[in-house]
């Protein structure tokens, strides 16, 4: 039976040694990770907290210190294990003697695709990232956000189970972001599972059911985004309330001020939102929104994070 | 497997091509080919002597047309083998370091192949660009000196062999260096360097008679046996194309020993790397 699992990290490890100094940077520290196949997972973490690196070794392009990675069960260190893998590297550096058709048919020869399937799906997908007009002229002429484009190509051409994309709407305007996110979203709903590593956290939040956050190579936080950004209590906006009533409202709540001429509350619970509605009603005072208060992945992330960029410096160990 | 290698060989001559250096390679051998079947003009005068001449100017002299033949192949060998080789690693010396930037061979690295593959699939497409430069020369000039004389000798076609399996030997030094240091330029010289220091290392029984030392004597021998025998294969080469006998097939198996280990070496070199 297929592993239900896409991929489990183990005490997973990468120690760089300069090899004249002997210092070293503990780029990822023990990260044990799993994304459960149909996921839609982001790993986020600020500059050099080691997300690019974890995706190496899972991909087996850096080899772990210590640690395993398996995709789908099996082990990263067999090629055979990224058969179901498609990737999107970060600043990747497509060879432009390619054209697009090119590109397409070498990346797909490598994922095991024979000829006449490569010639059904190459039209395909230079279709479905709108290319179809430009699969013959060399990628050299491509803009930023085509090349995006044809590299997404690229990543599923083969139908793969798992998508690992390394900021995947870099230089993408938001034309071209909206078209990958509906990629994205199609390829969700077939039970592809995808990870995406980014630094654009409302793109993360807008997309991934889950998040992990690196800090320092460190895994500091795992969760639902749903739940990691559910907040505690409710937000009240109303307007014409008069200082007298505010001052009031404002004793029962976690927190209030004002914003474009409307009074803002957020109280703790139900029981304290309803009594204050009915005081404000009373007052005659408009109420314009209630809603559960939330906190965007932001406020979760810099609160997971610290606030802290992560460029350490190395350590002196000769060991 | 068969589509994944042909893949990697196809894009090495992709990228090849997309090098002016190989069509400067390509071009030179149409030169030489168009020289042989417009410039040089062989007269048969008494079936068995010939006159040549160039650019319509006779040379005067009659001489025997198989002699004449061999010589225009030895010639044409000992370009081959020594400029055509040089070029030929020149414009290689780039085809492994291309592979290895940042941003392709993380790619690369993620779809199903080992990396022992994906090394092999580039030195054999290497090989193959100029394996089919050599033979395109090669059997051009053969063809139209068989044309024009009606002397085919085969033994000729050997240059081919030679010069391709000298110049995998010699690539297994360009792909090490490609794979420790990801430079072209010191590829180039260390290969260059290896063909000009195998003329000077064949010498050994000058040496052994100069070097005074038996320490220093043991170096040279061993140097001598080590690194590959380009010159005394290139020796063999023009035995072979003027049909004399080979007097040993040694310096073949100690370069193709060489070129195995080095090339051992490069896979365990990038088996082993971080990218």
């Amino acid at each position: 039976m297929a592993s239900e699992v896409a991929i489990a990290a183990e005490n997973l490890t990468k120690v760089y040694q300069s090899r004249w100094s002997g210092k070293t940077v503990r780029a990822v520290d023990g990260i044990s990770l799993e994304v459960r196949r149909g996921a839609t997972f982001g790993l986020l973490g600020p500059n050099g907290a080691g997300k690019t690196t974890f995706v190496k070794m899972l991909l087996s392009a850096v080899r772990p210190t210590a640690g395993s990675a398996r995709l789908f069960g099996r082990n990263a260190a067999d090629p055979q294990s990224r058969s179901p893998i498609g990737y999107l590297p970060e600043n990747h550096r497509f060879p432009t003697y390619f054209t697009g058709y090119g590109m397409l048919d070498f990346y797909a020869s490598l994922s095991g695709m024979n000829g006449p399937e490569r010639l059904r799906r190459i039209p395909e997908m230079l279709a479905m990232v709108g290319l179809d007009n430009w699969g013959h002229v060399r990628i050299g002429k491509y803009s930023k956000g085509m090349l995006q484009r044809l590299g997404l190509a690229q990543a599923i051409i083969h139908r793969p189970q798992l998508l690992i994309l390394d900021e995947p709407s870099d230089g993408v305007d938001p034309v071209g972001r909206r078209q990958i996110r509906e990629i994205l979203h199609g390829l969700e709903e077939t039970g592809v599972t995808i990870f995406i590593n980014s630094h654009l956290l409302q793109e993360v939040e807008l997309f991934c059911q889950e998040v992990a956050i690196l800090r320092k190579g460190r895994l500091v936080l795992t969760g639902r985004v749903a739940e990691l950004t559910k907040g505690k209590g409710y937000r009240l906006s109303a307007s014409g309330v008069s200082d007298e009533l505010r001052q009031r409202l404002a004793a029962d709540a976690a927190s209030a001020g004002s914003n474009n001429g409307f009074s803002e509350f957020v109280f703790p619970d139900r029981a304290n939102v309803n009594a204050a509605i009915d005081a404000l009603r009373a007052a005659g005072c408009e109420i314009e929104s209630v809603a559960p208060s939330a906190s965007t992945l932001e406020d979760v992330f810099v609160q997971a994070v610290g606030g802290a960029s992560e460029e350490r410096p190395p350590t002196e160990n000769r060991s | 497997m068969i589509d994944v290698t042909t893949a990697l060989i196809r894009d090495t001559f992709r990228e090849a091509f997309a090098r002016k250096i190989f069509w400067g390679l390509f071009g030179l051998s149409t030169l030489m080919i168009l020289f042989f079947l417009f410039i040089m003009k062989i007269d048969i005068v008494e079936g068995a002597t010939a006159t040549l001449s160039l650019f319509g100017r006779d040379n005067g002299r009659a001489m025997q047309v198989d002699r004449l033949v061999k010589g225009v192949y030895g010639g044409i060998a000992t370009f081959l083998y020594t400029w055509g080789m040089a070029l030929s690693v020149f414009a290689s010396s780039g085809l492994i370091p291309s592979v290895l930037e940042p941003g392709r061979i993380e790619l690369i690295l993620s779809k199903p192949l080992s990396r022992t593959h994906l090394l092999l699939g580039r030195f054999v497409g290497n090989v193959a660009v100029v394996a089919l430069n050599t033979a395109y020369l090669v059997l051009g000039v053969w063809i139209i000196f068989g044309v024009k004389t009606n002397i085919w000798g085969r033994q000729f076609l050997w240059s081919i062999l030679t010069t391709v399996f000298i110049f995998a030997v010699l690539l297994t030094v360009v792909v090490l260096i490609g794979v420790l240091f990801e430079s072209a330029a010191l590829a180039t010289m260390v290969t260059v360097g290896l063909m000009i220091v195998s003329p000077i290392l064949a010498q050994t029984s000058t040496m052994m008679r100069l070097l005074s030392s038996e320490t220093a004597r043991d170096a040279w021998r061993l140097l001598y046996q080590v690194l590959p025998k380009v010159y005394d294969v290139g020796r063999m080469t023009l035995d072979l194309v003027r049909s004399q006998q080979v007097e040993s097939l040694q310096p073949v198996y100690t370069s193709a020993m060489f070129g195995a280990a080095v090339l051992g070496a490069a896979i365990y070199v990038f088996t082993r790397r971080d990218f």
